[in-house]
């Protein structure tokens, strides 16, 4: 409303006879929390829009009249869609309002089934605990339940059972709102009401874990998790996901030491409380046979288990006799860490500056074009917001919620240009869908929209690109005063990625948005490795550099870190001719890859479950992770093996704890320094970008790429 | 002297013999175990027995809250879900695996009390001594009840 | 009092359908009048008439038209609520039939009085003749150059749209009525203080009018006559004014649609539709399902009034008036209310959606014979969970005739409970009951 902006930003009300401050409209919900009360709830989410149909919140609610008297409302209110104002008068606790949560609990109760012994929520059930708290003990029911389908499989991971639904609407909210989606719906009227999917089709969403977690009953349950345990079995640690590189912080409950659900964590910095199905349901290898767990040495065609003092002695003679002639490469589930201690390995135990954690195709000198500059919780107050490339919701799930968070809140205007069809053309101001190959053209005709100078003639780009000249116009008009970049490094894959990404620097430069530009790693601990300066130094020799050393028999010994470079690197032929031709290969890992074939030596390592250790997330947020579960075999954290490898070869004392590392990497990485483990708690600390000079723009070749047609 | 002696003495030693003696007539509380077994109370709590519903289904359907009223945390329950082609008890989830470590269970019945089916029950078989650690791990097949004769389904 | 035809003064008229015929009859002159008048002017014109919403609630129009804002800034709508579902009422249904322009005239007042952009007519699915007939009068209307682009010369555009229902009670709630128009599940929405009125934030957040058809079909009078003179009909009552169409039905001679000034009797009403037929009075339930019921002193002492009606314990709602004989069975009757409810609940809260079904169920086990003597106590609890608790006015709607009904006669419950059948059992009862009924233990 207008008015509103005049008017002072705070409001007095008083609760229960206690008069407090609270921020103008906040919900009587949020303001009881300030003095220590709570309202009981089952539709409100404090992330959602308030609706009010569980009627469980319901308040006695009175004004302050001009003569000092109080002038009740006759009927209860719902203290989760109330907005404070001066002189309201809330009782929480009254026997009207205890009445009133007992019969809306009696109301709840007759239908819903009480299996509660054989419901995977109970032990953690919303409708227990109030039922505990504010319910009646009897029911006065005796007509005959209910009875719908049960345990009814909504999706490969969300089952759904519709007698236990209390219709609160908080999983059709949370498709609607927050994932954008819109998979789930209400179907019928009444006391039939039921969530559903549309024409009960799959129910397919990236973040469709979110709702068995936000579910206040036993109606949404995890299909994985089904009759795995009950909560009061499980123990609960925080841990951090590595599935992608956002980094979202995770509770790992696990029973005699395996994994059985991962649930999501709160982080306002990072994920908020949201994961997505790839982070809640993608971490069964963990418990998966193909772990690798003991040393392995190679005996002629064989590989036969072993033990770490063989393989070091093995592997020591092999780097130290291929003297510089030695290379590592990691992958992006390495902690900080491991990438520290195996690049201090390299550097002053072999001597080698072979070291690389890069697989794209193109690999860029230039460190500006890497910047990251907007962190993911700024996204939410970006105005326009220009997402380019592959698909963000593939690629960053959580950061495309901010993205969707960023238009549906606040709105937003959010480019998308994107191959193919995806989740943010949905919200999307300007959706250009080019061929691919023609990245740098369609970015060269923004260019010239958007500044009337320089990239492309625009009616030729869009021949070319096959976006039309109005939707160019219309993302440039939006974007020429300024815009936040969200792009990702797998850009770099593309054969002019070098350009696609030049293309990007200058158009942000050319819009004054140098500020705002933003390539985003794609793995886990990417960012990390290059904080780390995991990358060959002038004399070094890069990935591709070093895998066409290996294959043509240069290269002596190469070292492999938790990765697999069969499935990382764009050119497979050249991998296995580089594994086949190499003399010494280490393959380090937490899990047996396709390479092992062709290891000399295998080495178990932890996975992050595991171990301690840091992991840096897409926006440099440096976060811990602690041991939860007792390594398998004879694993060991790989930082742990590197620093024994030095001591036996360099008679250097080995660190004993991951603390002890990363005072090593604060002491040579200035950055690091405020990410010591003590500060670590919480939401991790944000190390600060590299200092660089003013953005340069680049040379850019504004041209399509031929694109094979069989290419995907 | 002497008759100090006497009183002192003799006479209490003879004493406690007639009151010895009195008890040669009387019956005898102790019994002939393990021949003899002596009849228990009708709420003995001894050694856990999983029950079956007539029809031979198992009452327990897996869901741990006599594990989690456990005081000394000596049951451990991992659940499955029934099909229709391996049903072990009414409803959609089962025991697969239920163990009792009887070194630890101090017999307390709190598992009784905690089960909504009473399927956990504690009986009156109290010779539990054995010979290794290991056997006191009581595992599902130990626990349950036969199958009742007259279910030959 | 005699009826004071105002609004069905031509429904009897074919003619009068078409825009010629209501033209004839001195049709568009309220609009013509309005238009040459400021749009100030029109509303001080409703407020001088008194005018009460006619849906139900009985809401001061003038109020709503007068809370849209003057400055505009967004598109404003006009909404007609002609989701005529309260069981007893018909008398939308005739006024959209036999006196279409009457409404659409009553709409385009409002719309040039809160400078109306768009006007929708959101009719009840079932009502498939009516909206033939509403939208043959907007085309007559287009035609006419009432509506559309620069109407009768003053540059101020007026469209208006018919938009069928799909078959929702619910949907006939104001909020959920938006709802419904807009795309979404007719559910309610937040409402004051909760959320803004819906003259602030309606229809896709802009300000909107939303009236019922008959206080739409009211305003053209008002300005032709003058709102002083509207005032004039229904003086005796306290705060009361104009006509009120009251659609009769159950057990009377002559069931219609009887318009009567406010300050009618009851009785009056009765004596119009043409007496009792088959029994004497034994109940009436005045204004739709939804008001509490009253017993036979009772309903030959109301007046017709809003605040007269509450007075007597009932309301005058919707105006379907329900009279019913002595050999109905209340319990039969108030079941089959309550059923109506609960089908008829949307579910979006809780104390509606499980309430409205309990005490369905609870109701349909005393009518089989099976009730306790606690059902009763069980019954008044429901309804005073429900009364009050719920999200919309339908959940109240279904408190209230069972929680009336058992207070007015509570001896027909006590009586079906303890002997398994009803206390009017027999031959007249049993051919008016729905089936299926148990049989009587006579």
């Amino acid at each position: 409303m207008a008015a509103a902006a005049n008017e002072p930003q705070s409001v007095i009300l008083t609760i229960n006879d206690i008069e407090i401050e609270v921020p103008r409209g906040e919900l009587i919900v949020e303001s009881v929390k300030r003095i220590g009360l709570e309202i009981p709830i089952f539709c409100y989410h404090s992330r959602m829009k308030p609706v009010g149909m569980c009627r469980m919140c319901l308040v006695d609610v009175g004004f302050k009249q001009p003569d000092g008297s109080v002038r009740m409302m006759p009927k209860p209110q719902a203290g989760c869609t109330l907005p404070a104002d001066n002189n309201m008068v809330v009782y929480t606790d009254t026997e009207k309002v205890r009445r009133d949560r007992k019969g809306v609990l009696e109301f709840l109760l007759i239908n819903h089934p009480l299996d509660c012994p054989i419901c995977d929520r109970g032990g953690e059930c919303p409708l227990q605990n109030n039922t505990i708290f504010y319910g009646p003990s009897t029911t006065r029911y005796v007509e005959i339940k209910r009875h719908l389908p049960k345990a009814f499989p909504l999706s490969k991971y969300v089952t759904l059972d519709l007698e236990r639904c209390i219709q609160c609407g908080r999983c059709v909210r949370f498709t609607e709102e927050i994932s954008g989606d819109s998979q789930l719906a209400f179907r019928f009227r009444g006391a039939m009401m039921q969530p559903s999917t549309f024409e009960l089709t799959d129910f397919e969403s990236r973040f469709s874990g979110n709702v068995i977690e936000i579910c206040p009953v036993g109606a949404l349950t995890s299909a994985e998790y089904r009759f795995r345990a009950r909560p009061w079995d499980l123990q609960t640690k925080p841990s951090i996901c590595l599935e992608c590189s956002n980094g979202c912080n995770t509770w790992f409950d696990y029973r005699v030491a395996s994994l059985v659900r991962i649930n999501g964590r709160t982080n306002e910095a990072v994920n908020e409380e949201w994961t997505c199905d790839k982070g809640k349901f993608g971490q069964n290898y963990l418990n998966s046979p193909d772990r690798l767990t003991e040393v392995f040495v190679r005996d002629g065609d064989k590989l036969i288990e072993s033990n770490w003092a063989t393989a070091f002695q093995q592997v020591s003679v092999a780097f130290q006799s291929a003297g510089s002639k030695c290379a590592a490469l990691v992958g992006g589930k390495a902690s900080n860490e491991d990438i520290f201690m195996l690049k201090r390995l390299f550097t002053e135990a072999f001597g080698s500056n072979n070291l690389d954690h890069r697989w794209t195709r193109c690999l860029p000198k230039s460190d500006a074009l890497y910047r990251v500059a907007t962190s993911i919780a700024d996204f939410e107050n970006e105005p326009v917001i220009f997402v380019f490339g592959n698909n963000i919701a593939e690629e960053q799930p959580i950061l495309f919620l901010r993205i969707r968070k960023a238009w549906f809140r606040n709105d937003a205007k959010v480019i998308v240009a994107c191959p193919e069809a995806c989740e943010a053309d949905t919200f999307a101001h300007t959706s250009l869908r080019y061929r691919p190959g023609t990245e740098a053209v369609l970015l060269g005709a923004i260019h010239r929209a958007a500044t009337g100078a320089g990239g492309v003639d625009i009616a030729e780009a869009s021949s070319i690109t096959g976006v039309g000249e109005e939707a160019i116009r219309r993302a440039a008009d939006a974007m020429k005063s300024g815009f936040a970049l969200a792009a990702s490094r797998s850009l770099l894959d593309l054969r002019n990625g070098e350009h696609v990404v030049g293309a990007l620097s200058n158009l942000t430069i050319a819009c004054n948005s140098s500020e705002k530009y933003n390539l985003f790693a794609t793995s886990a601990n990417e960012e990390g490795a290059r904080q780390i300066e995991f990358m060959p130094s002038a004399e070094g020799k890069n990935t591709r550099e070093i895998l066409e050393a290996c294959a043509s028999g240069e290269m002596k010994a190469l070292w492999l870190l938790e990765c697999d470079p069969l499935s990382l690197s764009h050119d497979n032929e050249l991998v296995t001719k580089a594994l086949e031709t190499v003399e010494f290969l280490v393959v380090q890992n937490h899990i047996k890859s396709e390479c092992v074939q062709f290891a000399s030596v295998l080495l178990p390592a932890c996975a992050f479950s595991e171990k301690d250790g840091t992991y840096t997330n897409l926006e440099r947020r440096v976060q811990r992770i602690k041991p939860i579960i007792a390594a398998k075999g004879s694993a060991k954290p790989a930082w742990k093996s590197f620093g024994e490898l030095l001591l036996r070869m360099k008679g250097d004392p080995p660190p004993f704890h991951a603390h002890e590392v990363m005072q090593l990497i604060a002491a040579s990485h200035q950055k690091f320094q405020s990410a010591i483990y003590e500060n670590l708690e919480g939401e991790g600390v944000v190390i600060p970008a590299n200092q660089s000079t003013e953005p340069q723009a680049v040379d850019v070749e504004y041209t399509a790429m031929e694109v094979p047609s069989n290419t995907p | 002297m002497i008759t100090e002696v006497g009183k002192d003495v003799v006479l209490p030693i003879l004493k406690g013999f007639l009151l010895t003696g009195k008890r040669l007539f009387r019956d005898k509380s102790t019994v002939m175990y393990p021949e003899q077994k002596r009849e228990s109370y009708p709420r003995t709590r001894w050694r856990h027995v999983l029950a079956r519903y007539e029809n031979g289904l198992e009452k327990c359907i897996g869901c741990s809250l006599c594990a989690g009223a456990c005081p000394a945390r000596c049951i451990y329950v991992e659940a499955a879900e029934n099909t229709n082609e391996e049903r072990y008890s009414p409803g959609e989830r089962y025991a697969m695996r239920y163990e009792i470590n009887m070194l630890r269970c101090i017999f307390c019945g709190f598992c009784q009390e905690a089960c909504p089916t009473g399927a956990i029950v504690l009986r009156s078989d109290f010779e539990l001594a054995d010979y290794q650690r290991e056997d006191f791990v009581y595992t599902k097949e130990m626990l349950l009840e036969p199958m009742p004769v007259q279910s030959e389904r | 009092m005699p009826e004071t035809r105002l609004l069905l003064k031509h429904s009897g008229d074919a003619a009068y359908r078409s825009i010629q015929g209501y033209m004839d009859k001195g049709g568009y002159a309220g609009l013509k009048k309005a238009l040459s008048m400021d749009r100030q002017a029109v509303i001080d014109e409703i407020k001088a008439s008194g005018l009460r919403g006619r849906g139900g609630a009985g809401f001061p129009t003038w109020i709503k038209w007068n809370g849209i804002e003057k400055e505009k800034t967004k598109p404003h709508y006009i909404l007609c609520n002609a989701d005529e579902g309260e069981p007893g009422t018909f008398k939308d249904k005739e006024l959209m039939e036999n006196t279409p322009h009457l409404m659409i005239e009553g709409m385009i007042i409002a719309g040039w009085a809160t400078q109306g952009d768009v006007g929708y007519v959101y009719i009840r699915g079932e009502f498939v003749d009516c909206a033939r007939a509403v939208k043959k009068a907007i085309d007559e209307a287009y035609e006419a150059g009432f509506l559309g682009k620069n109407i009768q010369g003053t540059g101020w555009n007026f469209d208006m749209y018919v938009h069928l229902g799909a078959g929702s009670y619910e949907c006939g709630e104001e909020s959920a009525l938006m709802s419904s128009l807009m795309g979404e599940r007719g559910m309610p929405r937040l409402k004051f203080p909760h959320a803004p009125l819906p003259t602030v934030a309606g229809l896709w957040d802009c300000p909107t009018v939303i009236n019922n058809v008959e206080t739409y079909a009211c305003a053209p009078y008002i300005l032709v006559n003058g709102g002083e003179w509207y005032a004039t009909l229904g003086a005796s009552t306290k705060n009361s004014r104009g006509t009120k169409i009251f659609s009769v039905s159950g057990h009377v001679n002559r069931p219609g649609n009887y318009e009567i000034e406010f300050g009618t009797t009851l009785a009056e009403l009765l004596e119009m539709a043409g007496g009792m037929k088959g029994g004497t009075l034994k109940a009436c339930v005045p204004g739709g399902s939804s008001v509490p019921i009253l017993n036979a002193e009772q309903t030959m002492n109301a007046v017709i009034g809003y605040e007269e009606m509450v007075d007597a314990g009932s309301m005058v709602g919707s105006g379907g008036c329900m009279f019913l004989n002595e050999h109905t069975c209340i319990v039969t009757f108030i079941w089959r209310t309550a059923l109506f409810y609960a089908r008829e609940s949307c579910g979006k809260c809780t104390p509606c959606r499980e309430g409205t079904a309990w005490m369905e169920q609870i109701l349909d086990r005393i009518r089989k014979g099976g009730g306790r003597m606690e059902d009763i106590e069980l019954l008044k609890e429901i309804c005073s969970q429900i009364d009050g608790r719920s999200f919309c006015g339908l959940g109240d709607a279904a408190a209230w005739p069972v929680a009336g009904a058992l207070k007015v006669f509570p001896e027909e419950f006590e009586y079906f409970i303890r002997h398994g059948h009803s206390i009017v059992d027999g031959p007249e009862y049993r051919r008016m009951a729905p089936e299926p009924l148990t049989p009587a233990k006579v």
